[in-house]
């Protein structure tokens, strides 16, 4: 049985309809890529599942259990830990501060926390000495380092990953990822990506997402050898994006 | 000299009292984005339990207080429960006509039950205050000062070294992200009213026994204390402390030297200079904006 099953998903924001009956599941141990324009429904796709959205139709199934319509803070309670898009590490907190925070779904002490907040940075070394630095100080890369490292603080099972290579250099993309090839050692990885290379070197495992449903679904070298996919979504051949070429020239 | 010296220990205990108020209207202000118009009421309405305690019940005065600000304790929950909770998916204007509501239902229910009459209550100390070479130090305003010093160290504890200061700060600046954290945003926001309500209670009895215990008190304490939010920077805990100790000397001093009558118009003055020229107050311009 897979870790999560996605049924049928649906999920509207007031009028604008931004899932339209998504399936796909997440097996345990697999790092599993989202691909899509933007609008496409990616986002939505891991907001409803860590609880920020509620579905209007469908189910999602974690562990055999249904989650649709739960909170946020009961779903992370049960082990699945949501990196939003932009980050959102908190300004006015320091850096360890805000991993400390991230262990907020279990019982843990603050001495706890503290000694765990101090190992992770084994793993995110590059953050390290900005441990007491407060969080609007850092840089792009150093922010994302700081959310994923809050989103590991939860000791996840599922661990949801949204566009962490958004708005970073090259060198940080690849330092990102270095992480996230670390951290499917132990943990089950749902990412999001529009960055197509970057996000299936990583997967075991994706899917497109095209207005609110899956279109394609596949290994990472199945969907990379379909000529369609590439050209729309992968960047390949160049060719101009189907949503490049919708949109007016300014 | 030895005027400005009595003026200034005055200046700073009366401050001392806007500085708890400003406090709540800013921990409340930061978690709910919102500016509660009831922060003055909660001063009043602690005032008016300790006249029930100490003075109908003739409890001794240490348990009327305790009783007073487990009620004001009480009242924050119901406040919050009553009238931000129904309201928190909202934007922030009925949020703020609905706090301007609860604090004519406070004001007007203590009308009802005590009538226009001003109530007299005594203060803590049988002493009236000693005498300290030229200054003389009333025990009430040594009270009043004793508690603000505490309560700001308090303060910088509770929210810079335990762990639920630090996931109220969360909450204050990210309650989605805070929300995926697991932590729990309505509990949050619930101890934010609470602790409001009672660092509001807590200034209204200190000067009850200075002021006299009357349904205006709320209001005349909440302006003074929303200036001193303006002055220190909105949102700013450390600049509420400050804006409202300046305020309080500010008055004072006007109040000695220009013009007894024109004692509350200097705190008005001071708080249209501040947003002229200076909207972001003393401390603006931090954090928020930067992030």
């Amino acid at each position: 049985m897979a870790l999560l099953q996605i049924n049928d998903l649906h999920v509207r924001y007031g009028e604008i309809v931004a899932l339209q009956g998504v399936s796909f599941d997440v097996a345990e141990g697999q790092v599993v890529t989202l691909l899509g324009a933007n609008g496409a429904g990616k986002s939505t796709t891991l907001r409803a599942i860590s609880g920020l959205a509620k579905p209007t139709q469908g189910d999602i199934l974690y562990d055999g259990k249904s989650i649709a319509g739960l909170g946020p803070e009961a779903i992370v309670r049960m082990g699945i830990s949501h990196v939003p898009e932009g980050r959102r590490v908190f300004p006015g907190l320091t850096v360890k501060e805000n991993i400390m925070l991230g262990g907020s779904n279990r019982r843990a002490a603050k001495a706890e926390l503290s000694r765990e907040a101090d190992a992770m940075f084994d793993l995110f070394p590059d953050i390290r000495k900005f441990a007491n630095s407060l969080g609007w100080t850092l840089s792009g890369g150093q922010l994302q380092m700081v959310a994923v490292a809050r989103g590991l603080m939860a000791k996840p099972r599922l661990l949801l990953l949204d566009e962490p290579s958004l708005g970073l250099a090259p060198v940080i993309v690849q330092a990102v990822f270095r992480i996230i090839s670390e951290i499917r050692r132990t943990t089950t990885v749902l990412l999001v990506e529009q960055n197509a290379r970057m996000g299936l070197s990583v997967a075991d495992h994706g899917y497109v997402l095209e207005t609110g449903k899956i279109v394609l679904g596949g290994k990472p070298d199945e969907l990379w050898g379909n000529e369609a996919i590439r050209a729309a979504y992968l960047g390949g051949h160049g060719k101009v994006p189907k949503e490049a070429a919708a949109m007016p020239h300014l | 000299m030895d005027q400005a010296l009595q003026l200034l220990f005055t200046g700073i205990g009366i401050g001392s009292v806007y500085a708890l108020v400003a406090l709540g209207f800013v921990l409340i202000f930061r978690a709910t984005n919102v500016v509660n118009f009831a922060q003055g009421e909660f001063s009043m309405v602690a005032a008016f339990l300790m006249v029930v305690f100490a003075v109908d019940l003739a409890l001794p005065y240490w348990l009327s207080f305790i009783l007073a600000l487990g009620g004001m304790a009480l009242l924050g929950a119901i406040f919050n429960l009553g009238v931000y909770y129904p309201l928190r998916h909202r934007t922030f204007l009925p949020v703020i006509i609905a706090t301007i509501g609860a604090s004519i239902l406070m004001a007007n229910g203590m009308l009802a039950i005590y009538g226009p009459a001003p109530q007299v209550l005594e203060g803590w100390f049988e002493t009236p205050g000693i005498q300290l070479g030229p200054v003389y130090l009333d025990s009430q305003y040594l009270l009043i000062i004793a508690v603000t010093l505490a309560l700001v160290v308090f303060n910088y504890w509770f929210f810079e070294h335990t762990m639920i200061g630090k996931k109220l700060q969360a909450t204050s600046q990210d309650k989605e992200m805070a929300s995926l954290l697991g932590i729990s945003v309505s509990a949050m926001i619930m101890i934010t009213f609470i602790y409001s309500a009672v660092l509001g209670g807590l200034a209204g009895i200190l000067v009850a026994p200075i002021l006299f215990v009357s349904i205006q008190m709320g209001a005349t304490i909440a302006l003074k204390a929303f200036a001193a939010t303006i002055i220190g920077g909105f949102g700013d805990v450390t600049g509420a402390i400050i804006g409202g100790v300046a305020l309080g000397i500010i008055e004072t001093f006007g109040a000695a030297y220009v013009s007894v009558p024109y004692k509350d118009a200097f705190a008005f003055m001071v708080l249209i200079l501040f947003l002229v020229f200076r909207p972001q107050g003393i401390f603006g311009e931090r954090v928020a904006e930067k992030a």
